[in-house]
């Protein structure tokens, strides 16, 4: 009995925090006409229509573009975090460097509302031509992802027995040869999924892209919203729906594969010291 | 045992290992690329925020502020907007962070029993971490819509009529519900780790003295898990305080700015008004702000400290 509402509760609980997800994905795959007469969550006609039209590249939409900047531009906000936060978690742990002044500035990062930031960095990237490019995005995207890049490294590297470095140093390694050739491939989970949490972060992040980026460099969630505001006599929910799909795909994909160890990362910062 | 509080162990351990006594410089050079990094991009920014916030300047005028006192800063303390704005962040990020803390925790608790011989079944609940804010509020454009969205229609077949979920009356507690059944999951992942992180002894001795279900829930689990609910809710708000993306998509500032929250307001005066240095202050004194809850929370946890030593 209790088991069946435990049931009950998990179906409820899913399909209510999932609905905009599932309605998004249903009206998809329906027809212009369709929509109009039938906005429920059944489909009579089903068509690939919608896809296609995303898929063709038009004046009014390029979705290939949006798609290949929020690539870069997550590639570059990941992997530069975990170049920049893994040489400075390893002195953190072991070398208890900045445990006093950078560990709280950065980790308190997470907590500062990053709009403070983003006025005067439009201007620098105005100064500097950095404005509209991936790069300039894939930077302020590496900000973003920092403060959670650094707190899981340097808890995974303290998690890390002194020993291992200890036995290196007597063999002759020096600090940088034992970050690289004993510390790195111990962490690697850690450092592989910081990487994949950073990437689907980039991906998902909205207010740097719409400061930021304007022609060259918009990434999908601007340019899904570019979408909506652009289509003048009305919105095509079908194709709408399908650009949604899509530009949410990639991240979704990620995070179910690797549903546990995101579950990891996403909690590390509220475990902080 | 407890996974968690060994991780909490080790980043506070700040015992000085033997290898610490390397030279200190070493350590420096390998935490220079990121002190680099955040000068660069997160010091030069704050300087410039400083400098803007009490010139005079203009999108003409941008490389060449004219210095001009606190006249900014009195412009942004005169617009009622900005209080309005105040006060929205700060309602939205409470109500955000109880309701999601509130269904998290319920969630947890009912829920373990299923989930901890399927752990597949996460998935699916955690799906809504992974969708960008921004999407989600455009989502809810469909959702919502009245005349496409399944929402609106289900209402009218069931009850003959659907409310309007986006005017001024309505829009705060449609972003309110928005908001919390997409961070729902971050609240529930967070006391699902801390109650499976109960000793299963602590839960046998109270057993073994008699306790009922829920005097084991109330007296045992839920004190044992009042620090993350404390860390749930602190992050919850802060994210809730400072939202922009998924109010943004949906409703933009609202009909008559009611739902111009902090960060859209700052957004709305550089990029919409021109008002670069009254856009510049609010920023700062947002980030003051911040600042002050941030020294009031560790010196609250300071306390806690000592008075657990």
């Amino acid at each position: 009995m209790i088991r069946a509402l435990r049931w009950l509760v998990y179906v409820v609980a899913v399909l209510a925090l999932n609905l905009p997800v599932i309605v998004t994905l249903v009206t998809s795959f329906k027809t212009g006409a369709e929509l109009t007469i039938n906005p429920g969550l059944w489909i009579n006609q089903p068509t690939l229509d919608n896809y296609l039209g995303v898929l063709t590249i038009t004046d009014r939409l390029n979705i290939y573009a949006y798609l290949g900047n929020s690539l870069l531009a997550s590639l570059i906000g990941a992997g530069l975090a975990i170049l920049l936060a893994f040489p400075a978690a390893y002195a953190v742990a072991r070398g208890e460097f900045g445990r006093k002044l950078l560990m709280p500035a950065i980790v308190n990062l997470r907590a500062v509302p990053l709009i403070i930031f983003a006025i005067p960095i439009y201007m620098m990237f105005q100064w500097v031509g950095l404005l509209d490019t991936q790069l300039g995005l894939g930077l302020i995207l590496t900000i973003v992802n920092l403060p959670l890049a650094v707190v899981v490294l340097v808890n995974a590297i303290a998690d890390v027995p002194i020993e291992l470095d200890e036995a290196a140093k007597i063999d002759g390694a020096g600090t940088f040869a034992i970050m690289v050739r004993i510390m790195r491939p111990v962490v690697r989970p850690a450092i592989v999924t910081t990487a994949i949490f950073g990437f689907i972060t980039a991906w998902n992040e909205f207010l740097f892209g719409l400061m930021l980026t304007t022609n060259n460099a918009v990434p999908v969630t601007v340019g899904a919203s570019f979408f909506f505001a652009a289509s003048g006599g009305g919105v095509q929910w079908g194709l709408a729906s399908a650009v949604m799909i899509v530009g949410a795909l990639p991240p979704a994909v990620l995070g179910l594969l690797m549903y546990r160890q995101i579950g990891g990362s996403l909690t590390a910062g509220a475990v902080k010291g | 045992m407890n996974r968690k509080r060994n991780t909490l162990a080790a980043s506070n351990a700040s015992h000085p290992s033997r290898f610490a006594r390397r030279p200190r410089g070493q350590w420096a050079l390998l935490a220079s690329p990121l002190i680099l990094f955040l000068l660069i991009f997160l010091g030069f920014p704050t300087v410039l925020d400083v400098i803007y916030s009490l010139s005079a300047v203009t999108f003409e005028t941008l490389r060449s502020p004219v210095l001009s006192g606190f006249g900014n800063y009195g412009d942004v303390i005169a617009d009622p907007a900005f209080w309005a704005a105040c006060w929205f962040s700060l309602r939205f990020g409470v109500i955000t962070a109880l309701a999601e803390c509130l269904v998290g925790l319920g969630l947890a608790i009912f829920l373990t029993p299923l989930l901890a011989k399927r752990s597949w079944l996460m998935a699916p609940l955690m799906l809504p971490l992974m969708v960008a804010p921004a999407m989600v509020g455009l989502m809810y454009r469909l959702v919502l819509h009245e005349f496409v969205g399944p929402v609106p229609y289900y209402l009218n077949l069931l009850f003959g009529n659907s409310p309007a979920f986006l005017d001024a009356d309505t829009a705060f507690w449609t972003l309110i519900v928005v908001e919390s059944l997409q961070w729902t999951p971050f609240a529930f992942l967070l006391f699902y780790a801390a109650y499976q992180a109960i000793p299963e002894d602590a839960r046998q001795a109270a057993q073994i003295d008699g306790a009922s279900a829920w005097q084991l829930l109330t007296r045992i689990e839920l004190p044992l898990m009042a620090p993350t609910l404390a860390v749930a809710l602190f992050i919850r708000f802060i994210d809730g305080f400072r939202v922009f993306d998924n109010v943004y998509t949906l409703v933009g500032s609202g009909p008559g700015g009611v739902t111009a929250s902090l960060s859209i307001y700052i957004y709305e005066a550089f990029f919409k008004q021109g008002a670069i240095g009254k856009a510049i202050a609010a920023s700062i004194l947002l980030f003051l702000a911040s600042l002050l809850v941030l020294v009031a929370i560790s010196w609250l946890g300071g306390r806690r400290k000592e008075a657990a030593a």
